[in-house]
């Protein structure tokens, strides 16, 4: 299923033909934050076979040393500059039949409250396509090469993982799968603990997502569970399905982990745009 | 029924197991038509296994003179005559009687009265008509003496009804109807109480018996072999009503047949009733028919269930509970089991075929060889299919519905241990055979050998082995494959594990298919008869306890000793480990529904006894230290460490410090004797599991200065709490122990001062009851932990350390099951008299239910409480664990432990069932029952003290019915006998908590 890599990750309603060029969308601003989201960009596009093209809205105040452009050139990245209000110039780019998947900055302002700023947001409410929030100050690994995929347990949130996601992903990549008991998905028993969470595990896994490497089970917040696994296993992504609904409970936890991660986070939308 | 007109002559695609049929009609066209053709189809159905009932208004001799039938079985051929008042078997040497209705002078006059009377009365009306035979056990009066209709044929029906009808006319009688009604007048005024009037249009028949009498024979000689309902086809031609009279043949219609398939051969002038299907034809139709039953029965076809709603769980068909199904459709018969997976298995599944006992050198159940998988076309469409458990009789089918005819029905032998069969069959090239035994996974060695068409497979190490012999039959009928597959299972060591497989699976096709199959209905009829349970008014939760009292009665052998593991055979998860669930939980539902599988569980315990003195010398303490996870061996099998769900190691306290199952033992050995009445048990092989228990615990305690007995550093079955001192059911049930275990060492020697010692000891042992607050402390400073409730926490059941965190549960008095209450359920004449209900109060509030063990126990207890409405709550949680997943981890095998609480609720609960209670004069059996609202009634079967009983209790009264006399005690009342077959008792009074 690997070797399929150019079914990449838009819906089959997309009707992508095979032969074309795909490309992950690099968003870079004037900031710092650029260059963290080029080098996820970068490993994204190495991750699921994909090029990357960087783009800039014209305008804005630059605080980094390098221009958008000159970043770009510097990583032989094509790049260019696009016009118009931010938002709807980054949508614009985004619908593009050869663009997949999209890497935007994380917040408004490095260390700000929001996690995300309010024009990523608008875009994520409104892309059918994967988008990977880069927080500012991330890390970003040579390659991605460890995966984290907090499930909840629904197969409305796992599908995209697995449909969308699994079969593009790069064939020696760990994929661990977080299973965090809330007080909506704790367990109504456990009989022997040395027993059922193996098999609570195991089961999981089954019904979930069969390919993964293996299963972290862990009881409390979800994002703090989250930042705490990751910690833990050395992740360089996490992967989270989302709703696209801000007023959801599952779109709260996403803006705690988002908060919370020092590590790019690829939302993949659950329903279709709005 | 109402009568409808002509409808498509469809029969069902089915191989039926019994055919019942009219005679003249229906299999011949009058008595004296050549029935040779007739009697090679009988023949040929019996030597099937196809039971045949023919069912007539005339007498043996008639039907035996045409047919001549004499078939050499296995299906059985029986002549019901004379209007259901004989029933003769026939054998090689011809009809020998069975049963006959042997009318009393009495009844003979009131006869001759009643057919007097209706000859009377037409005359009356104008009408001339005679009394022309005088027949066993009624009387025929001719409508329409005329010699010209007087024998006239089936197939003239419609002239002979019109004739008839101008008849009736001219005396101003409407109809038939109203000549059946003035003969039921006629009879009644004669003197009988149950007249049976019939009509075959000529003549009206007054009558002690009709054609359903014959119906109800077959159907209870049927229902005692496991052929219900679906299972049955019946043939008639005076199925629909002829002038306004209910045709003849539609008395076999009985509430029993209500599922079977009836068809009309005949003219049928006034339609048929519902669900009859009339084909016509007469009996050249009906002898296609039973072709047709012989065509299937040669080609192999798979065979039905009767899909009773009662007793057919259908199994979940999504992809995510794939492995819960499996799980819910393992089919056992206590020596092995296999998983209900389908065939072609494939990812996302988890087959599985396991031997009770055979554990691999890590203590872990071997996985046999896979023998179910067959291969199907790619792109097969599961998503119509149904997979269906037939409790009744053992079974697993499925059955497709894309257009590929597939189905298949599979078993694990009740009546011969060693067999297994399976059938499939689908439309071509749907479905083939592929490899017959399968590696099951990678964890295990495999090998195969073939010795001619013999297929063999083992898998294990060292002497623990299972192996697996099979051989195929694969055929085309009527463009369908059709694999049929007969297996046997082996365990031993090496070679001689595949000799003896073959020569298992050589006795297996001796019977074939069709045989096994039967023996293994009977067998789990058998099964049923002592296990039966009835709720009226809740059919859920009847489904749901049936379904838990199959897979107990699937879960031990009858035989030899048994381990039934937390999950039984039913799934991998516990490894197949032995814990407390089998001694208190699984074993008293068993001593009452089956005791010799009890039996076969405490051999299992009584084998391990050296194992288990060893640990006690191992830790410098004397007789017999039980673990608390039990294998192969009998050795301490219980993990030493966890991996926490922060990654933290964790100890598992489990094995070194929950020694209650010490005395759980013990209190499984006196259970079993107390309701099975073996004494012989405690006084022989099973003395030892009272007396080296109380001797470990004699030499566990520890005295304080006061000289107060201690159980230091002990957990109870409250998990939540791990190591704490004299946890109150503990030491209670040591005392106790200690208490049986000086009675037992003071009959061979009264003066024994060791017995003297334990008495002493037991006196001595704190026990946790405050008087102050009138409650059992569950454990030494239990009430000074933080006083949560679960209504400040989370609806239960939940696991509460999982939410909260073990720390913090560990510091409050939230308990994840019932711990002090289980004392008032396996104990209450050693707990405080008055008790049970503040302690209730107390703990219910605090328990989590956050494990499978505990909403059982607590819903017994609230009914015998009071408070059966609380209980029916738990008792539906408890029942529907598995059916529901509850817990998330069926697909790891279902929850035994869990199915024996279902019992001992219906039973100890609901029932208030007691055996031989402490007042005086000695009971032998009290009865206090306690039902929700929504049941109706509730009735259990079981053996007490060797003999069946039958205990049906509504919210007025209680039936029991018994085979020797018993002395009962009804809802507290006075004891009362109660003789052979039983007797009803009013409940006067409402219970109160039985006091010691």
């Amino acid at each position: 299923m690997r070797a399929t890599r150019r079914h990449l990750l838009l819906d089959v309603t997309a009707q992508r033909k095979d032969t074309m060029m795909t490309i992950v969308l690099a968003a870079l601003d004037t900031t710092a934050a650029a260059r963290p989201v080029l080098e996820t960009a970068l490993r994204f596009g190495q991750l699921i076979g994909s090029d990357v093209q960087a783009v800039h809205v014209g305008g804005g105040r630059f605080e980094s040393i390098e221009t958008p452009e000159s970043l770009a050139a510097r990583s032989e990245v094509p790049f260019r500059v696009l016009e118009g209000p931010v938002e709807s110039a980054l949508r614009a780019a985004l619908g593009a039949p050869e663009v997949l998947a999209a890497v935007i900055g994380a917040r408004a302002t490095p260390g700000g409250r929001r996690p995300v700023g309010r024009t990523a947001h608008h875009i994520l409410e409104h892309t059918d396509k994967p988008v990977v929030i880069v927080p500012p100050d991330a890390i970003v690994p040579s390659s991605f090469r460890r995966i984290l995929v907090p499930l909840e347990g629904t197969e409305a949130s796992s599908r995209p993982i697995l449909e969308r996601l699994w079969p593009v992903l790069a064939a020696d990549v760990e994929l661990v799968v977080l299973h965090v008991f809330t007080d909506v998905t704790r367990p109504a028993m456990v009989d022997r603990p040395v027993r059922d969470f193996e098999l609570l595990g195991r089961e999981f896994l089954t019904r979930h997502f069969p390919k993964a490497t293996g299963i972290e089970l862990r009881p409390g917040p979800v994002a703090t569970r989250v930042a705490e696994v990751c910690g833990e296993q050395g992740s360089d992504l996490i992967v989270l399905s989302w709703s696209q609904d801000s007023s959801a409970g599952r779109a709260h936890v996403i803006g705690e982990v988002l908060g919370a991660s020092s590590v790019p986070v690829l939302l993949l939308p659950v329903t279709p745009p709005k | 029924m109402s009568p409808r007109r002509y409808r498509a002559p469809e029969v069902p695609d089915s191989t039926f197991e019994a055919v019942i049929f009219d005679w003249d009609g229906t299999a011949v066209p009058d008595r004296q038509a050549d029935a040779t053709a007739v009697r090679g189809r009988v023949e040929g159905l019996c030597r099937a296994g196809v039971h045949v009932f023919v069912v007539s208004g005339t007498h043996v001799e008639n039907i035996d003179g045409q047919l001549e039938a004499r078939p050499r079985g296995p299906g059985q051929l029986y002549l019901c005559c004379n209007r259901g008042s004989e029933v003769f078997e026939v054998t090689g040497k011809g009809p020998v009687l069975v049963s006959r209705r042997v009318a009393s002078t009495d009844e003979d006059r009131a006869l001759d009265r009643a057919a007097e009377g209706t000859v009377e009365r037409l005359r009356t009306r104008g009408l001339e008509a005679k009394v022309v035979t005088q027949r066993l056990n009624r009387r025929k009066i001719d409508l329409i003496p005329l010699p010209e209709l007087a024998d006239p044929k089936k197939a003239d029906i419609d002239l002979l009804a019109d004739a008839v009808s101008a008849r009736l006319a001219t005396a101003g009688i409407a109809d038939l109807a109203e000549v059946v009604a003035l003969a039921g007048d006629a009879a009644r005024a004669g003197g009988l109480v149950d007249p049976r009037i019939t009509s075959d249009v000529k003549h009206v028949e007054i009558g002690l018996t009709d054609k359903s009498d014959s119906a109800r024979f077959a159907a209870s000689w049927l229902a005692a072999r496991g052929v219900t309902g679906a299972l049955v086809l019946i043939g008639g031609d005076e199925l629909g009503p002829i002038g306004g009279v209910a045709g003849s043949d539609s008395m076999m219609l009985v509430d029993a047949f209500a599922r079977a398939t009836v068809v009309s051969v005949g003219i049928e002038p006034g339609g048929v009733p519902t669900p009859v299907v009339h084909l016509g034809g007469g009996p050249a139709r009906f002898a296609e028919l039973l072709d047709g039953q012989l065509g299937r029965r040669a080609g192999h076809r798979v065979p039905q269930i009767d899909p009773d709603p009662a007793w057919v769980v259908a199994l979940p068909n999504v992809q995510a509970k794939e492995r819960v199904a499996e799980a819910l459709g393992t089919l056992g018969n206590g020596f092995a089991a296999t998983r209900g997976s389908r065939e072609e298995d494939g990812p996302g599944t988890s087959p599985l075929f396991l031997v009770s006992g055979v554990y691999t050198e890590d203590n872990r159940l071997v996985p046999g060889p896979t023998w179910t998988g067959l291969e199907l076309e790619s792109g097969h469409d599961r998503s119509t299919e149904r997979r269906l458990l037939d409790l009744r009789t053992g079974v697993l089918v499925r059955s497709g519905n894309d257009g590929k005819g597939l189905r298949s029905m599979r078993f694990v032998s009740a009546a011969s241990p060693h067999a297994m069969a399976l059938r499939a069959e689908a439309v071509e090239p749907c479905l083939e055979p592929g490899d017959p035994l399968r590696p099951p996974g990678d964890t295990v060695d495999f090998e195969r050998e073939d010795r001619g068409e013999v297929r063999m497979a083992r898998t294990g190490q060292s002497g623990h082995e299972i192996a697996v012999a099979t051989r195929e039959r694969v055929g085309t009928v009527a463009g369908r494959r059709v694999v049929e597959r007969m297996a046997a299972w082996a365990a031993g060591s090496g070679q001689k594990s595949f000799d003896d497989a073959e020569r298992q699976l050589l006795e297996v096709e001796a019977m074939g298919f069709d045989q096994l199959l039967a023996g293994h209905r009977e067998a789990w009829t058998g099964r049923w008869t002592d296990a039966q349970v009835v709720i009226d008014g809740d059919p859920e939760a009847e489904l749901a306890a049936r379904f838990s009292l199959f897979h107990l009665l699937s879960a031990a052998s009858d035989t030899g000793e048994s381990a039934v593991g937390a999950r039984g055979l039913t799934g991998d998860a516990y490894a197949g480990h032995v814990f407390w669930d089998a001694d208190v939980f699984v074993l008293p539902a068993l001593a009452a529904i089956r005791p010799a599988a009890a039996r076969a569980m405490l051999e299992y315990r009584i084998r391990r006894l050296p194992a288990a003195r060893a640990t006690a010398i191992g830790l410098g303490l004397q007789g017999a230290r039980f673990p608390w996870e039990s294998a192969g061996d009998g050795s301490d099998v219980t993990p030493r460490q966890v991996i926490g769900l922060h990654g933290e190691i964790i100890p598992i306290t489990t094995g070194p410090h929950e020694e209650h199952i010490v005395a759980d033992i013990a209190w499984s050995a006196a259970r079993y004797a107390a309701w099975t009445g073996d004494e012989h048990f405690l006084a022989g092989a099973g003395r030892d599991l009272l007396v080296d228990t109380a001797r470990y615990w004699s030499s566990r305690i520890r005295t304080d200065a006061e000289g107060r007995g201690h159980l230091f550093g002990v957990e109870g079955p409250d998990e939540y709490h791990e190591v704490v001192d004299d946890n109150a059911y503990t030491n209670v049930m040591a005392r106790w122990n200690l208490s049986q275990g000086a009675k037992f060492l003071a009959k061979t020697d009264p003066a024994s001062p060791e017995a003297r010692r334990w008495l002493i000891q037991a006196e001595g042992l704190v026990d946790g009851w405050n008087s102050e607050r009138g409650l059992y402390e569950q454990f030494a400073g239990y009430f000074d932990l933080e006083p949560l409730l679960m209504s400040d926490v989370a609806a239960p059941p939940v696991a509460v350390d999982v939410l909260l965190g073990p720390g913090r549960v560990a510091g409050s008095q939230l308990i994840k099951q019932a711990d002090v209450m289980m004392l008032h359920h396996l104990v209450p004449e050693e707990v405080v008299a008055g008790s049970l209900g503040p302690c209730l109060a107390f703990y219910e509030p605090r328990t989590a239910h956050g494990s499978s063990l505990s909403p059982a126990v607590s819903a017994s207890l609230l009914a015998r409480s009071g408070q059966p409405e609380r209980a029916l709550e738990l008792f539906r949680m408890a029942a529907h664990l598995d059916l529901d997943d509850l817990t998330d981890t069926t697909a790891g095998g279902l929850h035994l432990a869990t199915m024996g609480g279902v019992w001992q609720a219906l039973a100890y609960g609901f029932l208030g069932l007691r055996a031989e209670g402490s007042h005086a004069p000695r009971v032998n059996l009290e009865v206090d029952p306690c039902l929700p609202g929504a049941w109706s009634a509730l009735g259990l079967t079981f053996v007490f003290r060797g003999h069946p009983i039958g205990v049906h209790a509504d919210h007025e009264r209680v039936g029991i019915t018994c085979e020797k006399p018993l002395l009962v005690r009804v809802a507290n009342g006075a004891p009362k006998r109660c003789e052979p077959p039983g007797a009803t008792f009013s409940l006067t009074s409402r219970r109160n908590e039985r006091t010691p």
